[in-house]
């Protein structure tokens, strides 16, 4: 199994930007409920796998799309 | 029956419309943000989706930069108590609804801010060298501006309004509830900073919707605080759109039914919307100058307007009109001040007020004619008032 990160979002509306986003670029991905040793910052959080973080990192700040950098 | 109360509420809604509620409420059926289980990660797509749509439709770059809210009544009080502190100064038009007059007016009279009123002409159209003269010698804060009138249908030219506020520093406040869906606007080309609009009018969505677009950069304050989803640790609101301004439980069948309103408009197009509804407005206004006795207001340059049209028809008042019409013919429309008692005092019609038609995207051509000819009835005194 790859290693996995957890990306946290300042609110849902990210999230769901992020996932739809990640859906347009054929990017696997998970959404799931935000890991509470991680943060309470907004509900759900995104798993991708490591390898492809660099990639969905750049899509997310290409589009705008607010994540908790310091958390990653 | 015939609507034309669609300056009210539209009539009736595409059917992807109801559709969507349903499925919402059959299918769907959680929170948005509150959870992270699949049926509330459906609502939040859902709630997304409509943010996008509408971003889409306003030229909005940013969707979180609009929050929803139950109607452009609770739009323009947020824009306006949120935005404005003591002391500061501002313009707005005799053509405005009281969903701007009374909040402003509020503020006023507990002292906080000065408004300055610019008079419309008889045909509700405002002179935008008016706002220059008073933000040459006043440091406006903002100017609210009703898009169209609700009452004469005027468009107001918000593009070179904007475009003056912003040389003299000022912010301009968008009031598009008569517009939205069926007139363009591009927030972008028209540099709007504010606007407020309504699900359910000619965005074709259900009632108990409606939102604010908050350009970037722009800070507000919210109405009300409270839950979000977000920031949960802490008990301060978050200061991040459009989290800052929705707090609460989102209503999400409501927003599925406007997403799918949008989507429907999208699909026509704006252009083709307010082409068609032009066609039935200069029709109506064409064939209704000729019937002796009544009197039409408003602009007569299909351009500067919208598909609002009132009129008045001598030896009745507005509520017979609209009561014989309703139980002889079986057309709804709606009669009296409209909520916009400063705008009839401009048209001067105040206090009896108008008939208002509000022609809508599913009238006919037909429907027209039949209401002209019941009109020229009337008129001729053929139709007796019903007793009540």
């Amino acid at each position: 199994m790859p290693a996995e990160v957890v990306i946290v979002f300042k609110s849902t509306h990210d999230v769901i930007k992020a996932k739809s986003e990640l859906e347009k670029a054929c990017i696997a991905h998970e959404l799931i409920p935000t890991p509470k040793e991680i943060s309470s910052e907004c509900g759900m959080s995104l798993r991708v796998e490591k390898t492809v973080l660099n990639k969905v990192l750049e899509i997310l700040r290409s589009k705008g799309v607010r994540y908790r950098d310091d958390l990653l | 029956m015939i609507y034309f109360d669609n300056a009210a509420t539209s009539f009736p809604k595409p059917k992807a419309v109801i559709e969507a509620m349903e499925n919402y409420f059959f299918h769907m059926g959680g929170s948005t943000g509150r959870s992270g289980h699949k049926m509330a990660i459906k609502a939040s797509e859902l709630v997304f989706n409509t943010r996008e749509l509408l971003a889409q439709l306003f030229n909005i770059k940013d969707s979180s930069r609009i929050a929803f809210t139950k109607n452009v009544t609770e739009s323009l009080n947020l824009a306006i108590n949120g935005f404005l502190e003591k002391g500061d100064k501002v313009i707005t038009t005799s053509l405005e609804h009281n969903s701007v007059m009374r909040p402003l007016r509020y503020l006023e009279q507990t002292g906080k801010i000065k408004i300055f009123v610019i008079q419309a002409n008889q045909e509700g159209l405002v002179d935008p060298s008016a706002f220059e003269d008073i933000l040459k010698k006043e440091k406006i804060k903002m100017i609210i501006i009703n898009h169209a009138s609700n009452v004469t249908g005027t468009l107001a030219p918000v593009g070179t309004i904007s475009k003056i506020a912003h040389r003299y520093g000022s912010h301009i406040l968008v009031d598009a509830a008569q517009t939205a869906g069926s007139y363009p606007i591009n927030v972008i080309a028209d540099s709007i900073d504010m606007l407020a609009f309504t699900g359910h009018k000619s965005l074709l969505g259900p009632q108990g919707t409606g939102g604010l677009y908050i350009r970037e950069g722009m800070e507000i304050a919210p109405l009300i605080r409270g839950g979000t989803g977000s920031s949960s640790e802490k008990e301060i609101q978050p200061d991040f759109m459009p989290d800052l301004l929705e707090s609460g439980t989102l209503n999400v069948i409501g927003l599925a039914g406007l997403g799918a309103g949008v989507k429907y408009i999208l699909d026509q197009g704006v252009s083709k919307i307010r082409k068609e509804e032009m066609e039935l407005t200069e029709l109506f206004i064409r064939e209704a100058k000729k019937i002796e006795g009544i009197k039409l207001y408003g602009p007569t340059d299909t351009n500067n307007r919208v598909s609002v049209v009132s009129f008045n028809i001598s030896g009745y008042t507005p509520s017979e009109i609209a009561y014989i019409l309703d139980k002889e013919f079986d057309l709804a429309c709606r009669p009296g001040l409209h909520c916009a008692p400063s705008a009839h005092k401009t048209i001067g019609t105040f206090p009896q007020g108008t008939v208002r038609f509000a022609f809508g995207y599913f009238n006919k051509v037909e429907e027209i004619r039949t209401v002209l000819k019941a009109l020229a009835q009337i008129s001729q005194g053929e139709i007796e008032l019903p007793r009540h």
